[in-house]
């Protein structure tokens, strides 16, 4: 029989839910808000080594020798381990585009900035760090290329020679006729924007407890793994072991947004382990190590976009071209984000036909990673200065140009050219209510009045998709294998009724832990204290992935439904046996299984429950006695891709318009973001105060993105913002108020209508917050295409727009 | 980002400080507050033989008025100075320059001759020493010397202290009377360092400007005094117009401004202006 | 090895003596031989805020602190805010109001909170910003966290007590 998932919280068996839909508190806190939680960093194991990481100062040069006798002598050191041990024991990364990959610890060259040379294991961290001062290193300085242009040039000095070219990737996706679109628009707009390299970071850095079993031939790493199966696989692949004796033990962490990273670190503690006979050994990424090579930096871009327009503001086409900056290898997955934009490559709009040329080029810059949203607030803010340069242009408010181009609400299902499927949605209600709430007629007047007297105060609309539930197939088109992106969990009730949840991912922040609680308890009429939600190792646990491309809540959703649905059956079946009626005349509703309208013929969850594991002879000869089940959920319909890389990839779109107020100081360049007003789609809200708390917190993120983040590096490579002093993160002070509204159109296809809405508004708020900034220009006739919107870079702008006027 | 191993010492006397200064032979490093140091021997990018350790020094630890002057004891923190009834009433820009540094949780253990002896050109601080003619008190070996601000900060990280010194106390000059002040910054957040920041000192009689005193940081090595503003001032009567002209002449003589991923040279002498202006204006509203 | 120094500290109430390399910071202090890892590490240079303390009833940050200058303090770290009678009203607040999502910064909010609202029990949002501006949220956007504080000021209110806990 199908497992029977519910697609509306009105087909749960309760008659009300208590739980889910609601503002619940989460079941993570106490822990949390004790300092009891268990991070990596608070694992201490008998044996126990400290690993510290020699890193290159130089951003490509030659290894010509490495001397660590005088580390090695020093008391305290137990062993270090250079490129030699890395040939010797390991392949080359394996997440990496094919041929890409290069070794935890090089032998030949460096090719970034802080890459791993050398690494020590000692009795502590400190003098870990003492020993690497007496690593020696004779390097032979190489030309670097640091701008990914000129590393396209011929002659351009090349990061992996073997390669014979920096160019990881070049193709251009036709998808429609997007020529005939140009050739018959009454307007083409071009523009040419800059985003630069920003990232994650996470509070906690990534860290790690390896130990490498030298008789079984097998590895266990404790850490803050977002994906520890996925670590898991990739642990395997790169020391050629097994997949079944690579073991990974993911400790609750300190967020991610995509960009733990850790990979090199795990790989290189993983050496030293080897070295020590199997000795525990802990890294613990620093944070100067994570922002010069952690998982820290993402999407380093340089785009080309031209938009075709009809003479009543209809968006016809689209032609994007793109440079991606990657750095130097995949490593960190930073080439999978260029093709994530394909799941919504021309936003909520009905643009028929697009054009993507994409160049993934290698630089002498750290590999870039992932990051919340995984590569479309980039596209999502060139798209939506398009949008309002067309408009302008055209002379329509930009609001309502934007709904003219809108995929109507009687569209959906509706599949874009580039091939991905749009659940649901009703995009005009969100623009409807937005506008209200942020009284935007008002707004444009409070703006007219402050332009006659000269301030730059600017509105921003911007409208934006998220993709949510991710698929493999999403990332095809850079080489990536596989459709579908398995979710499992086993839900177990013992003998008193009690549940326990087992899922293969740690708590990162989300609130998850809470949402499988609420599921079960309201599927089996529960309190929340009924069930306790428990992390198993990938070992144990069943297949998953955890948290990422906005997926987890739905597809946690589902595993844990559908495991609740197995035991639904089977105890419908015992119940049966006991009343001696079919399983099919047996209803659960609030925890208690019978026959409709029939009083005496009730029983309550537990003592279905107990009958199983504590009354053998009650039970139907053949019933399957355990009340626990496992089920393995992944989104249904997903595709390969066709030649032109189209896909369903991603199961949910949730929509959102964001509308800000902002003023400008023309002389200082600096921002005050006066009123920020979102209206947000993401279908069924099963913990309205989780959606609420991802909205706000990737708000922030997307103000950082726009106004505060950048890693920068001179022409040398060298890294220029290497601490929290110079990459600046949004403190309290940055992120305004904010006014949040609603609409709910469920996902006709998702486990309880809910659509993916972890990464959220990043996807929107850079777009909208630099829309804002645009219009504040407006009356200097200059605009700002560049990302941040640092106020050096927007004084220089109006600064030359002043001294032109002046002398016109 | 662990510190390096060093000796560690936790007198109790300016004697003591002083022999221990000498017995490391410039290889020692005084801790304050710690709050430039630990960053810096957290990245190992200082490597001191020692630290000495002032926290002990209790009698350094004062904020009183003396003949005309402020004095505060160098390891008095920030947070005292903030709190300090004394210098709200006696000197106010020292208490408003005080709550643009860093964070509270910063303040409470950052210390007044920290910041001065750190000099970090975009410090409040010495901006306001400078503009205040502050004056250090200086303890070493030979007995105790007293430098005025104006040959304190010499250049970029580096002050007029030797090797074997410490600094013990700094005299900042009570507000005159009809004097108005004024401190004005530009930083990419609140609490960070400045990019560029101006305080201005007006003494107006009669609606003219009879003194004027601007000191600009985050601009160059050091506080940098903008003399030719001060001299477009005096004597003139005080209105807007005159502050926009006279802060027009900000960037004049600024040597080597620096520039860095925040800001560039251009921008920081732009914002001298800028920021002049404003702190002029101010000031002359509170004269 | 640089000569050893013993240093004697009150943590959470509890007096602790040992032997401690005079390089060792005191959140490394903290968190290794005395167990306490409540206190979390996010920069070991200042700017983050995950490590804040209270010595002497102040806020600090235990990364830029040695252990050796903690010698004779007493200090409290978020594992002395609960008693065994239940959390902290603000820890209370910081659950009901959704002041956390991964809670790696929480412990140095949570003690920022705890010296501005013994100090000042009923600060504008202005003085909570300016205490909190030396907090980094990567998480929350701050606004779950802001409404924590409100919800902490009227808790404290009315059970009528000190945010702080009596040093002993
Ligand atoms: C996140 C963060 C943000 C900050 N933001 C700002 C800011 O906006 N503005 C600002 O001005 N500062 C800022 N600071 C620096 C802070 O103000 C420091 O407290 C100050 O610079 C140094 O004071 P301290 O007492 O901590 O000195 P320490 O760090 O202990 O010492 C600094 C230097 O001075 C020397 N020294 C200290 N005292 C003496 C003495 N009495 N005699 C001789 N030498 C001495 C030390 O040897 C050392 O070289 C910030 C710091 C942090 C961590
Ligand atoms: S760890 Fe101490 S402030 Fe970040
Ligand atoms: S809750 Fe994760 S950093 Fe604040």
């Amino acid at each position: 029989m199908a497992v029977k998932i519910p697609n509306s919280i009105d087909e749960l068996p309760t008659s009300s839910p208590r739980f889910i839909g609601h503002r619940v508190k989460r079941v993570e806190d106490t822990g949390l808000v004790t300092g009891r939680t268990e991070f990596i960093d608070n694992v201490s194991m008998t044996g126990m080594l400290h690993c510290a990481i020699l890193r290159s100062p130089i951003a490509h040069a030659k290894i010509e020798k490495i001397d660590v006798s005088a580390a090695l002598d020093l008391p305290g050191v137990v062993a270090v381990v250079t490129g030699e041990d890395a040939a010797k024991w390991s392949h080359p990364a394996a997440s990496s585009p094919d041929g890409w990959g290069t070794y935890c610890l090089p032998a030949d060259k460096v090719r970034f900035v802080g890459e791993p040379v050398a690494a020590v294991a000692a009795t502590s961290r400190y003098i870990a760090e003492d020993a690497l001062e007496l690593i020696e290193i004779e390097y032979e300085p190489l030309d670097v290329v640091s701008d990914p242009v000129a590393a396209m040039e011929d002659g351009s000095p090349l990061v992996i020679e073997e390669r014979g070219s920096n160019v990881m990737l070049q193709r251009v996706f036709n998808w429609g006729d997007t020529d005939a679109a140009f050739a018959a628009a009454d307007h083409v707009f071009s523009e040419k924007f800059r985003w630069n390299r920003l990232g994650a970071n996470p509070i906690e850095t990534y860290g790690c407890i390896s130990e490498w079993d030298p008789t079984e031939l097998g590895i266990t790493v404790r850490g803050a793994f977002q994906s520890p199966s996925h670590m898991a696989l990739g642990r395997a692949m790169t020391f050629g072991l097994p997949s079944n004796k690579v073991r990974m033990i993911a400790h609750p962490h300190g967020g991610s947004f995509g960009g733990k990273g850790g990979v090199r670190g795990t790989d290189v503690s993983l050496l030293l382990s080897r070295k020590t006979g199997g000795r525990p050994i802990k890294w613990i990424e620093d944070r100067m190590e994570y922002l010069a090579a952690g998982g820290s930096q993402a999407w380093d871009r340089r785009y080309e976009f031209s938009i075709a327009v009809t003479n009543d503001g209809i968006v016809t086409g689209l032609k994007v071209k793109l440079v991606d900056d990657i750095g130097a290898n995949g490593e960190g997955f930073g080439a999978i984000s260029a093709a994530k934009p394909l799941a919504a490559f021309t936003g909520p709009y009905t643009i028929g036909a697009a054009q993507y040329d994409l160049s993934l080029v290698a630089t002498n810059k750290a590999p870039a990673s992932p990051y919340r949203g995984m590569g479309p607030p980039p596209h999502n803010f060139a798209l939506e200065q398009m949008m309002d340069i067309a408009a302008r242009s055209l002379g329509i408010d930009t609001a309502e140009f934007r709904r003219r181009n809108f995929i109507p609400k009687d569209a959906f299902p509706y599949i874009i050219p580039s091939g991905n499927e749009y659940d649901s949605g009703d995009y005009e209600a969100v623009l409807d209510k937005v506008l209200a709430l942020s009284e935007y007629e008002k707004l444009r007047e409070e703006q007219k009045l402050a332009r006659e007297q000269g301030r730059l105060v600017g509105i921003g609309v911007a409208s934006a998709i998220e993709p949510g539930v991710f698929d493999w197939n999403a990332y095809a088109v850079v080489g990536v294998q596989g459709t579908g992106v398995p979710e499992g969990a086993t839900v177990s009730i013992d003998i008193l009724g009690k549940v326990m949840v087992r899922v293969g991912f740690a708590l990162e922040g989300q609130g998850q832990y809470t949402l499988v609680t609420q599921l079960v308890a309201d599927y089996f009429g529960l309190e929340m204290e009924d069930v306790s939600v428990t992390m198993l190792d990938t070992a144990s646990a069943p297949p998953a992935f955890g948290p990422g491309g906005s997926r987890l809540g739905v597809a946690i959703t589902g595993a844990v439904l559908g495991a609740c649905d197995r035991i639904r059956v089977k105890m419908c079946k015992v119940v049966a046996g006991l009343m001696q009626t079919e399983p099919e005349n047996i209803q659960l509703m609030d925890g208690v299984f019978g026959i409709p309208g029939v009083s005496e013929a009730q029983m309550p969850m537990a003592q279905v429950a107990g009958t199983m594991l504590g009354a053998s002879h009650l039970l139907p000869p053949d019933v399957d006695p355990r009340p626990e089940a496992t089920h393995v959920w992944t989104a249904a319909g997903r595709t390969p891709v066709d030649e032109e890389g189209r896909t369903k990839s991603y199961l949910t779109a949730a929509h959102a318009v964001h509308i800000v107020l902002l003023e400008i100081d023309p002389d200082t360049g600096m921002v005050e973001i006066q009123k920020y007003v979102l209206v947000d789609d993401c279908g069924t809200r099963l913990n309205p105060a989780t959606v609420e708390g991802q909205t706000q917190g990737s708000v922030a993120q997307g103000i950082g993105a726009a106004l505060l983040e950048e890693y920068v590096y001179d022409e040398d490579g060298q890294l220029l913002t290497s601490t929290y002093m110079d990459y600046l993160l949004p403190t309290i002070h940055d992120v305004p108020a904010l006014v949040m509204g609603e609409v709910v159109t469920p996902s006709p296809f998702s486990p309880l209508g809910a659509k993916g809405c972890g990464e959220g508004a990043i996807h929107t708020t850079p777009a909208a917050v630099m829309c804002a900034i645009n219009d504040a220009l407006v009356p200097l006739g200059t605009r700002a295409n560049e990302v941040p919107a640092a106020p050096n870079r927007l004084w220089k702008l109006i600064h030359t727009a002043r001294e032109n006027t002046s002398s016109d | 980002m662990k510190p390096p191993p060093f000796e560690y010492e936790a007198p109790t006397t300016i004697q003591e400080v002083v022999a221990l200064l000498q017995q490391h032979d410039g290889e020692a490093k005084i801790l304050a507050g710690g709050q430039s140091l630990m960053p810096l021997l957290n990245m190992r990018f200082a490597r001191p033989t020692a630290l000495i350790d002032l926290g002990r020094m209790t009698d350094l630890d004062y904020i009183r008025e003396e003949n005309g002057a402020i004095a505060i004891g160098a390891m008095t923190t920030k947070r005292s100075v903030e709190r300090s009834d004394l210098v709200k009433s006696r000197q106010p820009l020292l208490h408003a320059s005080t709550t643009w540094i860093a964070h509270p949780q910063i303040r409470n253990r950052g210390t007044v001759g920290g910041s001065m002896a750190q000099a970090d050109p975009a410090a409040e601080y010495p901006a306001v020493a400078v503009a205040l003619d502050a004056e250090f008190v200086i303890a070493g070996p030979d007995g105790q010397r007293s430098v005025a601000a104006s040959d304190f900060f010499i250049t970029y990280l580096t002050t007029a202290l030797k090797e074997n010194e410490v600094l013990t106390e700094i005299r900042v000059p009570v507000l005159p009377e009809r004097t108005g002040w004024s401190i004005q910054e530009v930083a990419r957040r609140h609490g960070d360092f400045a990019m560029v920041g101006a305080v201005a000192i007006l003494g107006l009689a009669g609606g003219s400007c009879e003194s004027a005193r601007v000191v600009l940081f985050g601009v160059g090595a050091t506080p940098q005094r903008a003399t030719s503003v001060e001299q477009a001032l005096i004597g003139q009567a005080a209105s807007e117009a005159l502050f926009a002209t006279a802060a027009e002449k900000a960037a004049e003589g600024l040597e080597d401004t620096i520039s860095d991923v925040h800001a560039s040279a251009e921008y920081r002498r732009h914002l001298a202006q800028v920021l002049t202006r404003r702190a002029l204006a101010e000031a002359a509203e509170r004269a | 090895m640089a000569t050893m120094k013993t240093v004697r500290m009150k943590v959470n109430g509890v007096t602790h003596e040992s032997e401690v390399e005079p390089r060792t910071t005191l959140v490394d202090f903290l968190r290794g031989p005395l167990a306490l890892t409540g206190t979390h590490v996010g920069c070991e240079h200042g700017v983050c805020g995950a490590c804040t303390i209270l010595v002497d009833g102040r806020t600090a940050r235990s990364c830029l602190m040695l252990a050796v200058q903690a010698d004779g303090a007493e200090i409290t770290t978020v594992e002395g805010l609960a008693t065994p009678e239940g959390l902290h009203p603000i820890q209370q607040a910081f659950i009901e109001e959704h002041g956390l999502q991964c809670g790696f910064c929480t412990p140095g909010f949570l003690m920022s909170l705890v010296e501005l609202l013994s100090e000042n029990p009923d600060p504008s949002d202005a003085e909570i910003k300016d205490v909190l501006g030396g907090q980094i949220c990567r998480c929350t956007g701050y606004q779950s966290i802001l409404k924590s504080v409100h919800s902490a000021i009227a808790k404290l209110r009315t059970a009528g007590v000190a945010a702080q806990p009596p040093l002993a």
